[in-house]
């Protein structure tokens, strides 16, 4: 099935789900817009990791309209920020892989997460923050500013049973919420073509983020499905751009639930600093990440699926 | 006068010899299945022999036959040359479970299995330009290939491929071993009730690995006699959150109260009308329904000395139910007369042809070494010495059609020998603990989980 039909048919159900939700219980629409006033705790975000380097126009960033190099919805590579913060990650200086390296090193440490609007890679940029899909725009827009193809990844993801057990079941409501949205979870990774081949680029957690959660601290290449992550069946979408309603979508979620986005925002800084905890107490990241890693036992070996005598598919 | 236990093995072999191999074809592997007369009473320098010749044969194969493999190997360093005694098995490179949860759909999916599968494939025609997971698997079975999978209860089926000399080794296997531990109990004149699918028509493997229970006794009843695919199971287990997956939710708990009465009707009927000798195999927790069923009744059924119990396959979405395994023998006891010594559980998974049996005396769980080596893990993923609590893993040298060494994710406890009876070889505890896995919640799970709680407090 064609990516953006399995969007669709995903974005369809979820918003058919959501709406049936809301219209059963609409006292709980006002729980969601509720702010934080009462605990006294508000969001603030957290001054940015970086200083934006200033674009010169000398700068080696050649635009181009090829497929997984132009410009598309909320990821523009050519904007003067983009451009001069790619030249000075070594665009068009370091090799492919070296530079992709270090476009995903930038997403994934450099840039907090932050629930809010969908909106392009200038002004993530000039945030320093921004949802896994703003986080996966600003490397796929690095990548494309420095020659390199590169594209999202999408899939909804199942969540494994002491985790819906612990979570979901105890509550009846959210019990409910799960039944009716469990499937409305979209996430997503980069991919960027280096040494031939597309390579994945999971960068939505910071490494504190992963730690907190006991997780190993994802390198390039490495992909967080198998790990954490399980792909629903047949949901799993390659593509160019992020898909038209996402911002929209995420427009809406802003207006119904500001109340809650500042609560997972807040949520998102407590874990930050337990993982910073977590880190300094294993003696760093690298070497919470041998821990982890370590106990983790044998890593999941990579299937590439190739063409096997004796399979036939008749067309 | 009973029956010598050369004669009742004898007598099972010639029962079940359509999954025996002509002799003359055995390698190492048939040797330590076919050739071993009793699995539990081998003494432990053969029970070592046959286990390393077969391993070394079974890793040499995979090594040689499966690309994946190969490759994982030369990144672990460790080829079939430096496989030299019994001391080297466990540097064997061992694939963890996920391995086998992680595929993707369609025409992709029969990729998959045809990558994951060691040496050559028959021909394997896939007629469908999207097909469904159910399509993929009869394709391959129209080839002879079993694929068989779990109840996904973790939230994804793990899928493995079996071909057919590896199926009817299991099959074998799981078969010889609960027989030979219930020495002299088993039968061919049996009557038998199963508490699982119809192997017949499903591919899930707590089901369709029973398949020989129909010709290892005489007569069978099946207590689910319907198509159970990957598809109705999705729906059955809460997976599929649709209409359709809630009308068969509700349709299983309604089906479930009538195998209960009809478990229960044909107990009855055997208890008062024949002098047949029973078997019931099956799931845990469909035969604590009965249990329930009988309680709610206030009835006793006196099956004692005619009646045995093998459960297996754990308790699955009904793990609320579970309760202490000497406590379910306990109920048996109470409400069918089955003693204790005659209600056994048989541990076994999807990715493995092992069957670890309890013995009748002390429920433990015996291991047959003689082509399985079980290991238990430690925090660091190395192998441990007795007694202690870890991460199962094990070596399986009969399944060549997939690379079986594997980790898994249960916690076990291993002992050296079984602290009540005098069967030799290692046991496992009577109690298999699942280890808990941890799960990262992306922006979207958390923007979902928060919203939740917000709706519900």
């Amino acid at each position: 099935m064609f990516a953006s039909a399995i969007y669709l048919r995903l974005m369809m159900r979820g918003i058919f789900s959501l709406l049936k939700l809301l219209a059963a219980n609409p006292g709980d629409l006002r729980k969601l817009k509720e702010r934080s006033e009462a605990s006294g705790e508000r969001y603030v975000r957290p001054p940015r990791r970086y200083e934006l380097p200033s674009y010169d126009p000398v700068m080696k960033i050649i635009p181009s309209r090829r497929r997984y190099l132009r410009p598309t919805r909320f990821c523009n590579p050519y904007t003067p920020q983009v451009m001069a913060l790619a030249n000075s990650l070594g665009a068009h200086r370091l090799p492919p892989r070296q530079y992709a390296k270090a476009a995903f090193a930038f997403a994934k440490e450099k840039l907090y997460l932050e629930i809010c609007p969908l909106d392009g890679v200038d002004q993530t940029l000039e945030r320093g923050a921004g949802t896994c899909f703003h986080l996966i725009s600003v490397f796929i827009a690095l990548c494309r500013a420095a020659g390199i193809p590169a594209r999202y990844k999408m899939f909804s993801t199942t969540m494994i049973q002491a985790w819906r057990s612990a979570l979901v079941d105890q509550d009846p409501m959210v019990k409910k919420w799960y039944d009716s949205l469990g499937y409305f979870m979209i996430e997503g990774e980069g991919e960027a073509f280096v040494d031939g081949r597309w390579t994945v680029a999971h960068v939505g957690p910071t490494a504190e983020r992963q730690a907190s959660a006991g997780l190993p601290i994802t390198r390039f290449g490495e992909d967080a499905l198998g790990l954490w992550f399980f792909a629903v069946p047949g949901t799993l979408m390659i593509m160019e751009s992020i898909p038209l309603g996402l911002g929209r979508g995420s427009r809406f979620l802003q207006r119904i639930a500001p109340g809650s986005l500042e609560r997972v925002n807040l949520g998102v800084l407590a874990q930050s600093e337990a993982g910073l905890k977590v880190l300094e107490a294993a003696g760093g990241v690298e070497a919470y990440d041998r821990q982890v890693r370590v106990a983790m036992g044998p890593e999941v070996p990579t299937l590439d699926l190739e063409e096997k005598k004796g399979i036939v598919f008749a067309e | 006068m009973t029956i010598s236990y050369t004669e009742y093995m004898d007598l099972f072999d010639k029962q079940v010899a359509a999954y025996i191999p002509p002799r003359e074809s055995w390698g190492p592997v048939e040797k330590a299945i076919y050739g071993v007369p009793d699995p539990f009473h081998l003494p432990p320098e053969e029970a070592q022999r046959l286990q390393f010749e077969a391993l070394s044969f079974t890793f040499r194969h995979h090594f040689q036959n499966n690309a994946y493999y190969h490759k994982l190997c030369l990144e672990r360093g460790f080829t079939p040359e430096e496989l030299k005694g019994p001391a080297d098995l466990e540097r064997i490179p061992l694939l963890p479970d996920r391995f086998f949860k992680e595929y993707p759909a369609g025409r992709d999916f029969a990729l998959w299995l045809a990558n994951v599968m060691t040496g050559e494939l028959p021909k394997i025609v896939i007629r469908e330009k999207n097909p469904s997971y159910d399509q993929v698997i009869e394709a391959f079975q129209e080839a002879g290939i079993t694929v068989c999978f779990s109840s996904g209860t973790s939230g994804r089926h793990t899928f493995i491929p079996r071909d057919q000399r590896t199926f009817n080794t299991s099959e074998y296997a799981i078969t010889k071993c609960a027989v030979a531990i219930g020495y002299p109990g088993w039968s061919p004149e049996m009557r038998g009730y199963l508490m699982m699918p119809n192997p017949r028509k499903t591919h899930l493997f707590a089901g369709r690995v029973a398949m020989i229970y129909f010709d290892a006794i005489s007569e069978v009843t099946v207590a689910i006699d319907r198509e159970v695919s990957v598809d109705l199971l999705a729906k059955a287990m809460g997976a599929d959150r649709s209409l359709a997956g809630r009308i068969v939710q509700y349709a299983s708990r309604k089906t479930e109260k009538r195998m209960v009465e009809k478990i229960i009707a044909w107990l009855e009927y055997h208890q008062e009308k024949t002098q047949d000798i029973l078997t019931l195999v099956g799931a845990p927790y469909l035969l604590a329904g009965v249990l329930e069923q009988l309680d709610a009744d206030g009835k006793r059924l006196q099956m004692g000395g005619r009646a045995a119990v093998a459960t297996g396959g754990g308790w699955k979405i009904q793990e609320g139910r579970r309760i202490p395994s000497e406590q379910f023998r306990t109920w048996v006891e109470e409400r069918l007369g089955i003693p204790p010594k005659d209600c056994i559980d048989v541990y076994g998974m999807v990715e493995g042809n092992g069957w670890m049996t309890q013995c009748p005396e002390g429920h433990y769980f015996h291991i047959p070494t003689c082509y399985f080596k079980p290991m238990v893990l430690d925090k660091e993923f190395k192998p441990m010495g007795f007694g202690q609590w870890g991460r199962f893993a094990f070596l399986d040298a009969a399944a060549t059609s997939y690379p079986g060494f594997m980790v898994t994710g249960d916690l076990v406890k291993m002992l050296e020998r079984c602290p009540v009876c005098d069967r030799i070889g290692p046991v496992l505890e009577p109690e298999v603990r699942r280890a808990v896995g941890e799960e990262m919640r992306g922006c979207g799970e958390e923007v979902r989980n928060l919203v939740s709680s917000d709706m519900g407090s």
